[in-house]
């Protein structure tokens, strides 16, 4: 097939040191008609400053509630190619983790019911096979089913669990993310692929505080690999470490949130009490430092980015909770704030949101736990309390704290 | 109430909502849950009406419960 638009604007983005998607998008065009017709789309769009896509609607496979996302091209007669250029959403494994034959699978799978586009991976974490037409869905989950795939979450639904690479590759990982990732989408399948909530449920699992997988940005529910013993630390390696040009009190020390290491510039101490469990000092001194058992999760709620009020990182509401199988414990929790949710939240309303709206006393209640200083999520601004600089000379703190 | 007698009652109640008003799910339990029908029971009907694809699912900014036949030919 030639190549059937000019594609000055797109051009411009194959240039420089990095790979091109449009440099992929040619060579699927090269043997593709719907990529072709995706490309001249793409370029028009650019040109235009205007998006022709429409999206969402009533396409799906029977039974499913998620998994695909229509999109329709509002220039069906110019483009035919993707008068329907549905996405199709694929449930990941753990980690990402493919053998050679797994992705020949679904490169081939591809080009016979789609358009040879694809993207490993959405910002979810799902395998994401773009462009498809409606008649094509139903063969295409049965051959996904038949080779142990299934449809990843879309619309107001638990999507996709996903996790950090864990154990499988990483020493820091405090928790069998893969195992936990696995077991959750095996246990919530329902509400994975039916949408029954008020809007998206994200859980994303890491093995450590290092969070690869920023999890406690993006996701409503994070679970976190975290410890509770005190950090070893090797003081010859330490030494080594700053032998080698490693700033050990400016990089590390500095750093440190919890102001809980000493360093004289031959020994190296923690406080661990104070410890924050950032794992900055552990990461920058990888084997000088490691954490110690017992090893367990910190949960954490309502990450999300476009909230109304802005970008908003997710809340302790678990400090420690051991994450040994079946997972009773966390699923009974997710159950619970689930229901809540389902009874409270106004449509497209995250559990973040609602619990801005509703207040974090009735999300602990609702939920079964305690208060603790670990959900603390900020200094009270107590906005009916006025300081005068005079007041403040004081120090009227000393006085209270007598 | 019985399941079958459940299954047509939400589907007429879908039926009757068409271009209306769009029933989430949780919609749909909170209207029979007055009736004296427990979460559960609702929820395995609607379950039964989508795998037969009586209803379905759509997105329309969020997932809503619609009437199957809007399916055929899209």
């Amino acid at each position: 097939m030639t190549k059937k638009y000019d594609t000055p604007l797109l051009d411009e983005l194959e240039k420089g040191p990095f790979p091109s998607f449009v440099t992929e998008m040619k060579k699927a065009a090269a043997k593709s008609e719907m990529a072709a017709d995706e490309l001249g789309l793409l370029e028009k769009s650019f040109r235009d400053k205007v998006t022709y896509w429409k999206h969402g609607g009533i396409v799906g496979v029977r039974g499913y509630g998620g998994g695909v996302i229509g999109r329709y091209s509002q220039l069906a007669d110019q483009f035919p190619g993707v008068a329907h250029f549905h996405t199709v959403r694929v449930n990941q494994p753990s980690g990402l983790f493919y053998t050679s034959e797994t992705m020949r699978f679904f490169c081939d799978l591809w080009d016979r019911y789609g358009s040879g586009l694809t993207n490993f991976h959405g910002s979810t974490g799902d395998i994401i096979l773009l462009g498809t037409v409606t008649e094509n869905l139903e063969p295409l989950a049965t051959v996904l089913s038949m080779n142990g795939f299934d449809l990843g979450g879309s619309g107001s639904a638990m999507r996709t669990p996903s996790c950090c690479v864990g154990p499988a590759r990483c020493e820091w990982s405090m928790i069998d993310t893969l195992d936990i990732t696995y077991d959750l989408t095996q246990e919530f399948q329902d509400e994975l692929h039916r949408p029954q909530f008020p809007y998206k449920f994200k859980i994303k699992t890491v093995g450590c505080p290092v969070d690869c997988n920023a999890s406690i940005a993006r996701a409503d529910l994070s679970i976190i690999g975290t410890w509770k013993g005190p950090i070893a630390i090797d003081q010859d390696k330490v030494k080594d470490f700053a032998k080698k040009g490693v700033n050990i009190q400016e990089e590390i020390v500095n750093f440190c949130p919890g102001k809980c290491i000493t360093w004289d510039g031959n020994n190296l101490a923690i406080n661990n009490s104070d410890c924050l469990h950032c794992m900055h000092c552990i990461a920058k001194l990888p084997g000088a430092l490691k954490p110690t058992p017992p090893f367990g999760a910190v949960m954490l709620i309502g990450a999300k980015a476009p909230f109304v009020i802005g970008a908003t990182l997710s809340w302790v509401i678990v400090p420690f909770m051991e994450m040994k199988p079946p997972y009773e414990e966390i699923k009974t929790l997710i159950r619970n704030m689930w229901d809540w949710w389902n009874e409270y939240g106004k449509n497209r309303e995250r559990i973040g949101e609602l619990i801005i709206r509703r207040g974090m006393r009735e999300f602990l209640e609702v939920c079964g736990l305690e208060p603790t200083p670990e959900m603390v999520r900020e200094p009270r601004n107590d906005p009916f309390w006025f300081w005068k600089e005079e007041d403040l000379e004081k120090k009227p703190w000393e006085e209270f704290l007598k | 109430m019985e399941k079958e007698e459940l299954k047509k009652a939400i589907y007429k109640l879908i039926e009757e909502s068409a271009g209306k008003k769009k029933y989430k799910q949780q919609d749909v339990i909170k209207h029979f849950r007055q009736q004296g029908l427990a979460d559960a029971q609702i929820k395995e009907a609607i379950r039964e009406l989508i795998d037969a694809g009586d209803l379905i699912y759509t997105y329309f900014g969020g997932s809503y419960i619609e009437l199957g036949e809007k399916r055929q030919g899209s």
